[in-house]
């Protein structure tokens, strides 16, 4: 009863001071507004990052040929068939996608331009969800054609030369001239799927083994069973390599790739979290000094209540109630203006934006708790305060 | 109603320590109508908030309704002054954003009066000063003796059985203060109400039941 006083006088107040508590609302919004912004985007950036893997399917993995680096690829490698026949002897296993990258000089009408190339199996657009813009992928029909893909770049390179629709055109890679028989689209980058899609050319795995610079075969995608099985698998595959050529073999699944990228996401997002915690810190100060002006201003009505018989806590309750409705106010704003900033910035970057439930009620309850933290010491004060001191100042 | 039985007040300022109150004594009974005359300065606002329980006397006994007032919480206190005590000060010390009425009802809000039960009491006291017509007038809407009398109103709204008024008609002209007077010898007439006025004007205080005269921190005349 006396509470629903109280939120309309702190109304009332606070409506009395405008200009007052309009500066510490716009604090409140500001601390509010970035913490929920702050956090939102946290949030889109690791669902960004993840997505590709959620699109792939999380029971894939990338097995490489361990104790390699690029420098010395051609004293190791593994064997294309022994790969092939991977899902056949190992039993965590369903299919694989071997690929290997090559590099050399793209040329068309006199045009050069180095690119790099992958050679992949019809398994591999499958795996990495290679999507078409234009023609077919490789197929395994396809053993030692000169056929190509385009990946999306070496598209638009085309376009500049002038040729918009690129299926059915001659390339030269290298010392080869190859035909183009399909476009891939753009696939979101990331730590799983080989840059190669988007940057170079897609051809038939053994035609490239069969080039003069002999790329070592060193990695293969595989999809698993299922979840959960990537420890077997691994150990599955260790022995198998070990048995057909004495090399070895380290495992990436992307479930463990996603459950250390959600850990390092979450420290992201903290990390953003407390930065936005930081103008909140600023904005509940200023709702702290607005309240301590507003106790000293109303001693003399602090005095005429106390001297009706209003008790400590009535008088704390007061000025408590009207900091929590200043900071909450300024929390649903700040709310709507996070939420705003949110969606412009994933505009921007081509992020897909979604509104973070976490956040908002993260935003809603510390807004209020930020009235109550920072309301505390001047309420206390006010309650404080001896009757008749108070009363002298009315 | 109350006794008070050699109460002292000193304020220290600095080193110097300046006692206020010498030694006052005092007995007003149920129902009584006693002005407190005296100079200005003499301590009179100082022994009415010693009786009002807004401050404490630095020694002295003050029995209150038959009970020593010696070590009461500061909620008791607060009790007390809600429920046995309506003030009257000078400057009618109304809550400027409020309307009379809501000024008038102030000491049940904080006794938990349901909204409806304060409104039905409130306009009861106020027109009993004759200001039912301005109940939603806010108190700078007011004429200074309309002030005084919502603040009346106030004091008398929680059914006290003492009321304290300082000075209440000090910033009101002869006319309206006169009719403030009024009010109270009415009140002391007909409800039976304690009150306690504290008033430069001899005037006035001839129009009491009983008056006592303060002089340099003691009563002089009974
Ligand atoms: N908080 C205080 N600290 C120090 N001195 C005080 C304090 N309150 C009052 N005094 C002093 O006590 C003396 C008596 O004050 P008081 O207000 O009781 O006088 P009064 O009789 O009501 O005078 P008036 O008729 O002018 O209202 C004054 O000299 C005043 O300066
Ligand atoms: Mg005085």
């Amino acid at each position: 009863m006396i509470l629903g006083e109280n939120v309309r006088e702190s109304i009332r107040s606070l409506w009395g001071a405008k200009q007052r508590s309009l500066l510490a609302l716009i604090g409140i919004v500001i601390g509010i507004g970035s913490v929920i912004a702050m956090v939102t985007v946290g949030q889109i950036v690791e669902n960004e990052a993840i997505r590709q893997f959620k699109e792939m399917g999380t029971d894939i993995c990338i097995v490489r040929l361990s104790g390699i680096t690029s420098g010395q690829k051609q004293n190791k490698s593994l064997n294309l068939d022994d790969i092939m026949a991977v899902p056949e002897h190992c039993s965590t296993i369903r299919v694989v996608a071997p690929y290997v990258s090559t590099y050399s000089t793209l040329t068309f009408a006199g045009v050069r331009k180095s690119c790099p190339a992958l050679g992949v199996t019809e398994e591999f657009r499958n795996m990495f969800k290679v999507p078409l813009v234009a023609g077919r992928f490789i197929s395994d029909l396809d053993r030692h054609a000169n056929f190509c893909v385009l990946g999306s770049s070496k598209a638009e390179w085309l376009a500049e030369q002038g040729v918009n629709e690129p299926v059915g055109e001659k390339i030269v890679f290298g010392e080869r001239m190859y035909t183009v028989i399909g476009v891939a689209r753009a696939v979101p980058s990331g730590t799983f799927s080989p840059y190669e899609i988007n940057e170079g050319i897609m051809l038939p795995i053994s035609t490239v083994l069969r080039s003069p610079e002999r790329p070592a075969l060193s990695v293969f995608g595989a999809r698993m069973i299922g979840h959960g099985v990537s420890v077997h698998a691994s150990e599955q595959l260790q022995n198998y390599f070990n048995y057909t050529s004495k090399q070895k073999t380290r495992i990436t699944s992307a479930e463990e790739l996603v459950a250390q990228m959600d850990r390092q996401m979450r420290m992201f997002t903290l990390l953003l979290g407390a930065i936005g915690s930081i103008s909140l810190i600023v904005g509940g100060v200023g709702v702290m000094n607005v309240m301590l002006v507003s106790v000293s201003e109303r001693r003399g009505e602090i005095g005429i209540r106390r001297a009706v018989g209003a008790e400590q806590n009535d008088i704390q309750l007061q000025f408590l109630v009207e900091s929590v409705i200043l900071s909450f106010v300024g929390g649903i704003i700040g709310l709507g203006v996070g939420i705003g900033a949110t969606a412009i910035i994933c505009h921007f970057s081509g992020w897909e934006f979604f509104v973070s439930k976490i956040a908002a009620i993260l935003g809603v309850g510390v807004s209020a708790a930020v009235g109550v933290f920072f309301g505390y010491y001047p309420a206390r004060q006010a309650a404080r305060m001896s009757p008749i001191d108070a009363l002298r100042s009315a | 109603m109350f006794k008070l039985k050699d109460i002292h007040k000193a304020y220290t300022l600095g080193p110097m320590e300046v006692e206020i109150l010498k030694g006052v004594d005092m007995d007003v009974k149920k129902g009584e109508l006693l002005a407190i005359l005296g100079s200005s300065g003499c301590g009179k606002s100082t022994l009415m908030n010693i009786i009002g329980f807004l401050d404490q006397p630095t020694s002295g006994r003050y029995v209150f309704d038959g009970k020593p007032a010696e070590g009461l919480t500061d909620n008791e206190l607060s009790g007390i002054r809600n429920r046995k005590i309506g003030f009257v000060f000078q400057q009618f010390h109304l809550l400027p954003k409020l309307t009379a009425l809501e000024n008038v009802c102030l000491p049940l809000l904080y006794r938990g009066v349901p909204a409806g039960e304060r409104a039905e009491r409130g306009r009861e006291v106020l027109s009993k000063v004759d200001m039912i017509d301005r109940e939603h007038h806010r108190p700078g809407e007011l004429s200074g003796g309309q002030q005084q009398r919502v603040a009346i109103a106030r004091a008398l709204c929680g059914s006290p059985s003492l009321i304290l008024a300082d000075e209440p008609t000090g910033a009101l002209d002869t006319a309206t203060g006169n009719e403030i007077m009024d009010i109270f010898l009415s009140l002391n007439d007909n409800e039976g109400v304690t009150i306690v006025v504290i008033t430069h004007d001899p005037g006035l205080a001839i129009r009491c039941k009983r008056s006592v005269r303060m002089q340099d921190g003691k009563v002089v005349g009974q």
